[in-house]
């Protein structure tokens, strides 16, 4: 195993490319291509340099990824197409890292992309019959939220201060959906409409369009050594019997959760604990997610993880800054790309480019990303 | 259940079986695993826990508490029932949770633990006019 680093990164900023109220109109392969582009440009390399390719979107459908590729010409490399949900780009990451950290290439490119609207969409998490049943997203989340509620004793409030929280610090990051957008108050949270109880409309992320892309690398194939980021170490773990199919706790079974399964794995091979991290990214389409992965991960004990929002311990300027350039709450969902905008943060996190969302000396970061199916990835960052 | 001449038809086959005298009720059914012991709902052909594939088809008790819950307030694409509904598992007797729909009360106003029994009711209506029956969950009344 060799070392790999992130030679350059590229976000497309979260929003609506629909045409509509004004906003640009773009597809979903010029959304693709955009990233791609922009991290060749920030990694100071050629399409030519790329050796192989994973390119990722969860509802785009046949051919997405080879025709965000063919917008720079059709570069004869393997390009897989990886679906895994709300973690498919980072997936695709990690599969570029285990190539290129196996010595089987020296440079590879991940991507993710998606364009979806507003409101539920159809999916196939579940069979037909439960989805005539009423299956959904928010709603899956919403059970679990409700049994958390009532094992670890958390309130609505507490949901509703991760979404505070968040939001606050997407405002400062220009590629969030909610980039110079309004700051919320937890009475405008508890107030704003119901989705799926207890879960309101500002606890729950929303759709949108974008696009991540990153260039991976073994460390000599590097253009410019200055602030080097290295992934340090990487786990990817389905959960075991007792969950379904969001990995959520459908049984009271002794199981350890795929978040569980997946930091396990990574504290060990990392060498490093929770302690350790300066920065760190946790994954949560709903707000009360934050909260139970807060404890997955090892970074509090459980029902803890409430008191510590409200106190700040996961704020800019707080022990544990979390969730940086807004998280789910604050840059939105486009579901194939956020795995790769997790990382990218904290990416920018570690060689200092977070702007106002800056943490000081920032030198070792954390990610944990989850996707239905269920399926939960974990990465250490290190500058 | 409605009594009309629509021809009613379950929502998938082999999710509870059909009464076969007037005195019976429906009952939902499950496979067991002969090796170690746990319980799944719907019937399923491996053993989830240790990947037996000695199983037996059982039928599960018909009442049960509520695990948790939520009350959805729009509708999912496929659904095609009054909306805001209660949507969550029940846990049964035999270990296993079951995903549900709540019905027979407000929406809203079930809470964890409460005793609920099993029902059949009819979902959506589908092609040919055939009613489409699902299961469901209601508040027991003695």
């Amino acid at each position: 195993m060799r070392e790999v680093a992130i030679a350059g990164v590229g976000l497309v900023k979260f929003g609506r490319y629909d045409g509509q109220k004004g906003r640009p109109y773009k597809d979903i392969y010029e959304l693709g291509a955009e990233a791609i582009i922009k991290a060749l440009k920030y990694a100071d390399m050629e399409w030519k340099d790329i050796q192989v390719a994973y390119g990722a979107s969860m509802f785009g459908g046949l051919g997405v990824p080879n025709q965000c590729t063919s917008r720079l010409g059709m570069p004869g490399i393997p390009i897989t197409t990886v679906e895994g949900a709300c973690t498919s780009s980072q997936q695709g990451m990690r599969q570029a890292y285990l190539d290129i950290s196996n010595g089987l290439y020296d440079v590879g490119l991940a991507f993710g992309v998606e364009k979806i609207p507003p409101g539920l969409i159809a999916d196939t998490l579940a069979p037909v019959w439960q989805l005539m049943m009423g299956f959904n997203l928010p709603g899956a989340y919403a059970i679990e939220t409700r049994r958390y509620m009532e094992e670890r004793g958390a309130t609505e409030e507490d949901i509703a201060r991760v979404a505070v929280m968040e939001r606050k610090n997407a405002i400062m990051n220009p590629n969030a959906f909610w980039y110079q957008g309004p700051a919320i108050t937890v009475e405008e949270v508890l107030n704003s409409r119901m989705i799926a109880s207890p879960i309101r409309f500002l606890m729950a992320t929303a759709n949108a369009d974008g696009a991540a892309a990153a260039i991976i690398c073994s460390k000599d194939k590097l253009k410019s050594t200055a602030k080097t980021v290295t992934i340090a170490a990487s786990a990817h773990a389905t959960a075991p019997y007792g969950y379904n199919v969001l990995g959520m706790s459908s049984h009271e079974k002794v199981n350890p959760k795929c978040t569980e399964i997946a930091c396990k794995e990574l504290w060990e091979k990392s060498g490093y604990g929770p302690e350790d991290m300066d920065v760190i990214q946790l994954y949560e389409a709903m707000a009360s997610g934050f909260l139970w992965d807060a404890e997955d991960c090892g970074f509090c004990g459980p029902g803890e993880t409430a008191r510590l929002v409200k106190e700040g311990y996961f704020e800019i300027g707080g022990k544990k800054p979390a969730n940086t350039d807004g998280g789910l709450m604050g840059r939105a969902h486009p579901t194939g790309a956020t795995g790769l905008a997790q990382i990218i943060e904290l990416f920018f996190q570690l060689r200092g480019e977070a702007g106002p969302r800056q943490v000081p000396g920032a030198k070792i970061a954390f990610n944990h990303c989850h996707g239905g199916g269920p399926n939960g990835l974990c990465h250490v960052l290190k500058r | 259940m409605t009594t009309n001449t629509k021809k009613q038809v379950p929502c998938r086959d082999g999710l509870w079986n059909t009464p076969s005298s007037p005195g019976e009720k429906p009952q939902l059914i499950g496979s067991k695993c002969s090796d170690c012991g746990e319980v799944f709902f719907p019937v399923n052909p491996v053993c989830n826990n240790c990947q037996s594939q000695n199983l037996k088809e059982i039928k599960l008790s018909r009442r049960g508490k509520v695990w948790s819950y939520t009350t959805v307030m729009l509708a999912p694409p496929a659904y095609k029932g009054p909306v805001p509904f209660d949507l969550g598992y029940v846990e049964l007797p035999e270990g296993v949770n079951i995903y549900t729909r709540f019905l027979g009360a407000e929406p809203g106003t079930f809470k964890i633990g409460q005793e609920v029994e099993l029902d059949i009711d009819v979902m959506q209506r589908g092609a040919e006019g055939n009613e489409i029956l699902g299961y469901c969950f209601i508040p027991v009344r003695e």
